[in-house]
């Protein structure tokens, strides 16, 4: 009893927690903006499979690791723009478009991930992997620095992005008009605001973070691709936005909070404890549809956010 | 002019063009030959563009598909396999259907297979050994589609109350219910002679029997097929169906002509997750016969994408489910004999998709000639 305690504030726990929340909290913001613009993207699943290949197969065979993030990040903006194309141009049904994009998606990186690594029965191949950037000074503060100021740059970046992005969204002009396309498309197109253009650039940007995120599953955490490499995490990356209800606050808060029962059923799992960590897992996806009753009366949900743009037709 | 407009995405969006004397314009009507022609054009875009994959691995591309149908269609044994592969898309390609025909997007098929699963385990593993097979075969299909409907009903009856967003509570769902199963099958559910999470194999009075005799053909391929005569009957025949298409065309107006949309919304998500639960059930009951975490090769999802190939019709359902079984029982035959991974697959069907999506929006224009005075 008293381990099941300890690990809730061990600073192992803790700091194995800020880790697992960065590819959630990364992928989250991106989809986040992309929903402001009123597209409600179900492929990022695929698009960090995709992208942990890329960053995977470029570290590996170029043997860079920043190349690796960057063809990772290119791999996912590319499966994004596909699915402006679909979506924002030719206008099919985003959950369908969503949906179509996983399985090309994961498909591709896994056929290519096999055409590249023959499966040969051995051991599987394995890329470099950056190492942590313990940050001078502040690292050596006891226990908080190993649990805050020892993660990889990108955790850094990642936590970094939430207040610039606050910025752009809520205190520029850019911001309001991608958040106005999201709300109410007819009026940005009076307005002169290209609703096509605001909604490509924005799954752009959700294809740049779920890149990243993806970058951080295969060269920062593990060194390695697998078919299931993404496990879920695109998915509980909507879970976030919605839990957070589109703010992003409180899209870091759910992030940390859901890495943090990862983390910590990890942990008991590891110590051999019998205790039901599949309930623990559960219980960020019930807390989300919980969030959605709960929240349904101040729901920030964009207005319009899955419904197709049409000019003049409706 | 449609078998071009088919193969060439893109060219349309909510405004006319006018380019070089031709004019892009809408169609008044879209036949239904305009729309196979999208699939097959869209399919054979699919297999043209995976040939550039095979062909940039230096593999040959006529060897590779002569190897994927042969092992999809090329013999009797091939064939009743690829029905194999075929039978649980069938039943969640319905499930979606019949959702997605009033707009309720359930996206959950994968959770309320797995449902259906546990349900028909859980009655097998409570009187398989009180009941004969003739009772207990149909006892078993009953608990998995209650199990399924259950669990849709939550995802329904949310939306219905309070307006919950669907595609995410059924996502969540999904979810919950492979935790609670991952759960239950290392602890309640486990069988006592494995570290697998498995639980132990169910009696013969639990397996469907088999509609060809030395074959893997299970009568759940024949159940899947009378269900798509029943989701047609009901969809077109009865009160119900009239009720979930109109729903689906214009919730607003559905509800002004007296059809109740709550109730017909919760009824939906339970009809489409029992539908889905019977995949669970044929699987258990006619191909693994114990239940584990990875009896679903995707059903559920996969389910949705057959279930728009098939323009949400039950016989168009019925088709591609048997296209997409034949591709997936292919490709392993493929990848034993050229080395081709048989993931190219996913790859063939996601870019069919795709442009199955763009044509269905292509075909609703044409390009017709601009007359001279214009």
């Amino acid at each position: 009893m008293s381990d099941v305690l300890e690990a809730l504030i061990n600073v192992g726990v803790l700091a194995s927690a800020i880790r697992i929340a960065t590819p959630l909290l990364l992928a989250a913001l991106g989809e986040m903006v992309t929903e402001r613009a009123g597209v409600l993207n179900l492929g990022i699943e695929g698009t960090i499979t995709v992208s942990a290949f890329g960053s995977f197969v470029v570290a590996d065979k170029a043997d860079s690791l920043w190349l690796g993030v960057l063809s990772g990040v290119g791999a996912g903006i590319l499966l994004s723009l596909l699915m402006a194309v679909l979506v924002s141009s030719i206008k099919v049904e985003q959950v369908v478009a969503g949906l179509a994009l996983n399985l090309f998606g994961i498909g591709m990186a896994f056929y290519l991930f096999r055409a590249v690594y023959p499966q040969t029965g051995g051991e599987m191949p394995r890329s470099d992997t950056f190492d942590f950037a313990e940050i001078p000074l502040l690292a050596d503060i006891p226990a908080v620095g190993e649990i805050v100021f020892s993660q990889h740059w990108l955790t850094y970046a990642a936590i970094g992005t939430c207040p610039a992005l606050w910025f752009a969204l809520n205190r520029t002009q850019f911001g309001l008009e991608l958040r106005s396309v999201g709300n109410n498309p007819a009026a940005c197109d009076m307005r002169g605001i290209s609703v096509t253009r605001m909604q490509y650039l924005a799954l752009a940007f959700g294809g740049l973070m779920a890149g990243l995120a993806g970058a951080f599953l295969s060269v920062f955490l593990s060194g390695l691709f697998f078919v299931d490499v993404a496990a879920g995490r695109g998915w509980i990356a909507l879970a976030i936005v919605i839990f957070g209800n589109w703010r992003i606050g409180r899209i870091l808060a759910g992030s940390l909070l859901f890495g943090y029962l990862d983390a910590y059923q990890l942990s008991l799992q590891a110590r051999g404890l019998e205790v039901p960590h599949q309930l623990l897992l559960a219980l960020p996806f019930a807390l989300t549809i919980a969030a959605l009753v709960v929240n349904r009366r101040r729901s920030q949900e964009p207005l319009h956010l899955g419904v197709p743009y049409f000019r003049g037709e409706r | 002019m449609s078998t071009d407009m088919s193969t060439t995405p893109g060219s349309s969006s909510g405004s006319l063009l006018r380019r070089g004397g031709w004019r892009l314009e809408k169609r008044l009507e879209v036949k239904p030959w305009h729309e196979v022609v999208t699939l097959v054009g869209a399919f054979i875009v699919g297999l043209a563009l995976c040939s550039i994959l095979i062909a940039a691995s230096d593999k040959s591309v006529i060897d590779s598909y002569r190897a994927l149908f042969d092992g999809a269609l090329g013999s009797r044994r091939a064939i009743y396999e690829t029905l194999v592969q075929a039978t649980p898309l069938i039943f969640t390609g319905l499930a979606a259907a019949f959702a997605f025909r009033a707009r309720v997007w359930n996206i959950g098929g994968e959770g309320q297979f797995f449902a259906g699963a546990m349900g028909a385990y859980f009655v097998s593993d409570l009187w398989s050994a009180h009941l004969p097979r003739g009772v207990m075969v149909p006892v078993l299909f009953i608990g998995a589609a209650a199990a399924g409907a259950l669990w849709a009903s939550i995802a329904g009856v949310l939306k219905a109350r309070y307006d919950t967003n669907e595609i995410i509570t059924t996502v969540m769902l999904n979810f919950i219910i492979l935790l609670i199963l991952s759960y239950l099958l290392g602890d309640l559910w486990r069988s006592p002679d494995t570290f697998y999470f498995q639980t132990v194999t169910l009696p013969e009075s639990t397996h469907l029997p088999l509609m060809i005799d030395g074959s893997r053909l299970h009568w759940g391929f024949g159940i899947a097929l009378a269900m798509a005569v029943v989701v047609y009957v009901v969809l077109r025949r009865t009160a119900l169906g009239y009720e979930v298409r109109g729903v689906g065309i214009n919730r607003t107006a559905g509800s002004y002509k007296g059809i109740s949309v709550p109730r017909v919304t919760v009824l939906v998500m339970a009809i489409s997750g029992a539908l889905a639960g019977l995949a669970g059930a044929a699987e258990l009951a006619g191909v693994h016969h114990r239940l584990q975490l990875d009896i679903s090769n995707n059903f559920g999802f996969v389910g949705i994408i057959i279930a728009l190939i098939g323009r949400l019709h039950p016989a168009g359902v019925v088709v591609s489910a048997i296209a997409f079984g034949a591709l997936v029982n292919g490709a392993v035959t493929m990848q034993i004999q050229t080395g081709i991974p048989a993931a190219l697959v996913d790859v063939i069907q996601g870019l069919s998709l795709i442009f199955v999506l763009t044509g269905a929006v292509a075909v609703r224009y044409r390009l017709q000639r601009t007359s001279s005075d214009e």
